[in-house]
C-alpha cells in the first residue's frame, strides 16, 4: 500500500520505521525532540520512541557529531541532525578528522554506523548561512558517503540504506524541494541502494546531469526544448555523489555525446568539475561538443531574494543546452 | 528574382574560390556578360549572367571558398518582382545545413578569439598557414575508425568545423577515385598518411613550434592525388639517354634573327615538340592510353603535347592542341601564350585537359636527369634536362660537345623497353641532326 507523500514526510516515516525495527537507532539534534526539528522531520518520534531513543542537544554542532561517533562506536545507530548545511562548518573537525577515518584509524576494527542529516541548498529565502550547498567538501574526504535524494520515494529508500549502512553517511535534504511535491510512497520499508544513479527520463541528443533541487529544474527545462526545438534529452539524477555511478554516467554520454551539468553549489572545483573529468577520461571520444557545466556563482551564497540570481534558472540551464547542441 | 547557383565546371569540382566580382550590387547586367571569375582546382573560368537583370544581392564573398550548388548571387530578373527578405545573419536553420554557409570560415561572434584565429590575413589568399582541422573528439575518433587523415578534410562546419558528413563526403571521393576496386581500408591506406600518424596527431607537437601544419589543398592537393593515382595504377620504368645538341643550337642561332624579325622568341622546346610529334606518329603505342575500366588500349590519332610548368601555385601541364598541325612558329608562339596563362592563372579548362603525351622541361633549372612521373591516364613522359657542354668521344677522340639528357618514363603495361629505347632513337636522331625535319614538313 502507498500514499502521496512529501519528501519531508518520506524523511520522517523512514526514520520511524527503522527505529521501530531496530533499538540501536537513536536520534540527536538541536531541537528534534520537543520541537519536532526546525523543519518538523522528527516531529512526534519523541513522544513515540522516549527520551532514550530521542534527545535534544546544545546548539553545539561539534558536540552533536562527537556524540554522534561515540554513539555509533558504543554499538548504536546515530542519525544526528545538522538544522542547515553550513552548521556543519563548527563540526567539521569531528566530521573530516574522526568520522570519516574511525575505520582507516582502526585498520577496519571499528566502523561508524551513523548518518548525519541535513537540509541544504537556497531558494528559501533564508538568511546568511541557510543556503549553502557545499557537497564537494564531503565528496572530497575519503570515508565518507555522500547521498542527496531528490524525489520523496528515494528520500525514504535512501534514508533506509544510509541508516542500514555500516559507514558514516552524510545525507544532504534539498530544502527547497522539502513540501515541493508528493508522490507515492510504499507504506513499507524499501531500500534505494547508495552508489546508483538514475536515469529519470531516456533521451538521444544531450544528458544533463543534476541531483537534490536542480533534478526539477532539469526536467521543466528538457519538457520545454523537447516542445520548442526537439531536443531529446536523458536526464540522470545522481543521487549518490559518493561513491558516484560511474557507469551510468559514462554510458549516457556514450550514447548522446553530448552533456550538460546543473549543479547549484559554487562553480570552482565542484561535483561538475568531478563529472567533467570523469568524462573526460572515460567518454572523450564520444564527445561531440565541450561539456557545459550550469552552477552557482564564485561567492558566498546570497541570502533572500539575491539568491535568485545565484542559483541556476531555467533561462541558464536552457541556453546551456541549446549551446551545447548547436556548438 | 533568379537565384544564382555554383554549378560544376568541369573536372567534378566541388567547390571554387571567388576570385573576383565583375559587377556589384544594383549593376544592370545583360545575359551572358561575365560576371565573376571563379578558379577552380586548375582554372580560372568567368561565370556569365544566366539572365538578363539587376544584381540584388552577391552572397559569395571575394577570397571565399564556395562548394558547388551554393547560391552565389542573386539577380532581379528583367521582369522586375519585389525581392524577398534576405535574413540578417545566419538563421538556425543555416547553422545546421552546412551548405547554406558560403563563405566560410565564419566564426560564432562570442568566440572572439577563434574568430581572429581563423579569418584574419587575407582573405583572398585561400591556403591558411599551419592550419589544424578543427573538430570534437567525436569526429576525430570517427575519422580514425575511417582511416582519414582528419587534417586532408575540408571543415564546412560552424567555424571551419569538420562535419561528420565531411568526413562521409570525403571517404566517398576517395571510393569514387578507386572505381570501387579497392577495399575502403585499402584506400584509406592510400591516401593517407601512415595510420600511426593518424593515430597520433601530435607525435611533433614536442617540437615545439619547429614543425609548421599546412593544410594540402587546392592545386597542391590535386597535384598529390594525381600523382598517387598515377604511380599507384601505372608500372613506371625510366630510361635515360643523352643527346648532342650542337647543330641545333647553331640552326636556333641562325634562325633566332628571323623569328625576332617576326616578333617571335624561338627556344628549343618548339623544336623538341616537333621531333616529338613525328616519333609519335611512327611510334602509336607512345600516344596510347590504358582505359583502366575496359582493359582496352585507346590508340589516339591527334596529338596534343601537354609542357609540364612551374608556377607559383604548382604544377600545371596546360597543353598544346594538335600540336602536329602547327609550325616550329606556330608552336613557340603556342607555347608562350599558354605558359604566360598558367602563371597569371588564366588558363581555360579545355587549355589544361585531353594531352595525350606530356613534355616535362626542367633544363633551364638545372638536374642531370629525372624519373618522371606519366601524367595519368597518357602512356609516357619525356623529361627535358639541362643543355651543357661535356667531354665525349668521337671517332676515339675525346671533344667537348653540347649534351643535354633525356628521361622517358613510360607505361610497362603497354610498352617494352626496346620500343622506348627505338622512340627516344628516334628523338634523337630527329634533334641531332635537325635537317631531317624538313623532310617531315607536311
Amino acid at each position: 500500500m502507498s500514499r502521496n507523500l512529501n519528501i519531508l514526510q518520506a524523511i520522517s516515516e523512514a526514520m520511524d520505521q527503522k527505529m521501530e525495527q531496530d533499538g540501536r537507532v537513536v536520534l540527536l539534534g538541536e531541537d528534534i525532540g520537543t520541537n519536532g526539528g526546525v523543519f518538523r522531520a522528527t516531529d512526534g518520534l519523541l513522544e513515540k520512541f522516549g527520551e532514550d531513543r530521542v534527545f535534544d542537544t546544545p546548539l553545539a554542532e561539534s558536540g552533536i557529531v562527537g556524540s554522534a561517533i561515540g554513539l555509533a562506536l558504543g554499538g548504536m545507530i546515530p542519525v544526528a541532525e545538522i538544522q542547515f548545511l553550513a552548521f556543519m562548518y563548527p563540526a567539521l573537525e569531528q566530521v573530516l578528522s574522526h568520522a570519516a577515518r574511525m575505520r582507516f584509524r582502526t585498520r577496519g576494527e571499528y566502523s561508524l554506523p551513523m548518518v548525519i542529516r541535513t537540509p541544504y541548498g537556497a531558494g528559501i529565502r533564508g538568511p546568511e548561512l541557510h543556503g549553502e550547498s557545499v557537497e564537494a567538501f564531503f565528496v572530497h574526504t575519503p570515508g565518507l558517503k555522500v547521498v542527496v535524494p531528490s524525489t520523496p520515494y528515494d528520500a525514504k529508500g535512501l534514508l533506509v540504506s544510509a541508516i542500514e549502512d555500516p559507514d558514516p553517511v552524510i545525507f544532504l535534504e534539498p530544502t527547497r524541494t522539502y513540501r515541493a511535491f508528493r508522490e507515492e510512497v510504499p507504506e513499507a520499508l524499501y531500500r534505494v541502494p547508495i552508489g546508483k544513479a538514475k536515469v529519470v527520463q531516456e533521451g538521444r541528443d544531450v544528458s544533463i546531469f543534476a541531483w537534490g533541487s536542480m533534478l526539477q529544474l532539469a526536467i521543466s527545462t528538457a519538457r520545454q526544448l523537447q516542445v520548442e526545438r526537439g531536443y531529446s534529452c536523458e536526464i540522470v539524477d545522481l543521487r549518490s555523489l559518493a561513491p558516484l555511478d560511474r557507469d551510468t554516467i559514462v554510458a549516457s554520454v556514450q550514447k548522446t555525446g553530448r552533456a550538460l551539468i546543473v549543479q547549484e553549489a559554487h562553480k570552482t572545483a565542484g561535483m561538475a568539475s568531478e563529472l567533467i573529468s570523469l568524462l573526460n577520461d572515460e567518454a572523450l571520444v564520444y564527445l561531440k561538443a565541450p561539456i557545459k557545466r550550469v552552477s552557482g556563482f564564485d561567492v558566498p551564497v546570497p541570502f533572500f531574494s539575491v539568491e535568485d540570481d545565484f542559483m541556476p534558472t531555467q533561462a541558464r540551464v536552457k541556453q546551456g543546452i541549446v549551446d551545447t547542441m548547436l556548438f | 528574382m533568379f537565384e544564382y547557383k555554383l554549378a560544376d565546371i568541369g573536372e567534378g569540382m566541388h567547390e571554387g574560390e571567388i576570385v573576383r566580382w565583375l559587377v556589384k550590387e544594383g549593376d544592370d547586367v545583360l545575359v551572358d556578360d561575365p560576371i565573376v571569375e571563379v578558379q577552380t582546382d586548375k582554372v580560372t573560368a568567368e561565370l556569365p549572367a544566366p539572365v538578363t537583370g539587376k544584381i540584388h544581392h552577391i552572397l559569395a564573398k571575394e577570397g571565399a571558398m564556395v562548394p558547388v550548388g551554393s547560391t552565389l548571387v542573386i539577380i532581379a530578373d528583367a521582369q522586375a518582382r519585389p525581392a524577398p527578405q534576405l535574413p540578417a545573419g545566419p538563421s538556425e536553420a543555416m547553422l545546421h545545413d552546412d551548405s547554406a554557409q558560403p563563405d566560410l570560415p565564419v566564426a560564432p561572434k562570442p568566440d572572439g578569439v577563434v574568430a581572429e584565429r581563423f579569418t584574419s590575413g587575407d582573405r583572398g589568399h585561400t591556403a591558411p598557414l599551419a592550419k589544424r582541422a578543427l573538430a570534437t573528439p567525436h569526429i576525430r575518433y570517427l575519422a580514425r575508425q575511417m582511416n582519414i587523415d582528419i587534417e586532408q578534410v575540408e571543415g564546412t562546419g560552424r567555424g571551419g568545423r569538420v562535419t561528420e558528413e565531411d568526413l562521409r563526403r570525403f571517404r566517398d571521393d576517395l571510393l569514387e577515385m578507386s572505381s570501387g576496386s579497392v577495399t575502403d581500408e585499402k584506400v584509406g591506406e592510400a591516401l593517407t598518411k601512415t595510420p600511426e600518424r593518424a593515430a597520433s596527431p601530435d607525435a611533433t607537437a614536442h617540437q615545439n613550434g619547429r614543425v609548421e601544419r599546412v593544410a594540402l589543398k587546392g592545386i597542391r592537393k590535386r597535384i598529390a592525388d594525381h600523382m598517387v593515382k598515377s604511380v599507384s595504377t601505372i608500372p613506371h620504368v625510366t630510361s635515360v639517354d643523352e643527346l648532342e645538341m650542337d647543330s641545333l643550337h647553331g640552326l636556333r642561332e641562325r634562325l633566332k634573327t628571323v623569328a625576332q624579325a617576326r616578333g617571335v622568341k624561338l627556344t628549343f622546346l618548339p623544336f623538341f615538340v616537333k621531333a616529338i610529334v613525328i616519333a609519335l606518329r611512327e611510334f602509336p603505342i607512345m600516344n596510347a592510353s590504358l582505359d583502366d575500366e575496359t582493359g582496352d588500349i585507346l590508340l589516339k590519332h591527334y596529338y596534343h603535347i601537354g609542357i609540364a610548368t612551374d608556377t607559383d601555385d604548382g604544377l600545371i601541364v596546360p597543353v598544346i592542341k594538335d600540336a602536329d598541325q602547327l609550325t616550329v612558329f606556330q608552336l613557340a608562339q603556342e607555347i608562350a601564350s599558354l605558359a604566360m596563362a598558367a602563371r597569371t592563372g588564366k588558363l581555360r579548362l579545355d587549355q589544361v585537359t585531353g594531352g595525350t603525351f606530356t613534355i616535362s622541361n626542367v633544363g633551364s633549372i638545372g638536374g642531370l636527369y629525372a624519373t618522371p612521373i606519366i601524367n595519368h591516364p597518357e602512356a609516357a613522359i619525356l623529361g627535358i634536362h639541362k643543355m651543357e657542354p661535356r667531354s665525349v668521344v668521337r671517332d676515339g677522340v675525346s671533344v667537348i660537345r653540347t649534351m643535354m639528357n633525356i628521361s622517358l618514363s613510360f607505361d610497362h603495361r603497354l610498352i617494352d623497353g626496346a620500343t622506348a629505347v627505338r622512340f627516344t632513337n628516334r628523338i634523337r636522331s630527329l634533334l641531332e641532326d635537325p635537317d631531317q625535319l624538313f623532310l617531315e614538313m607536311m
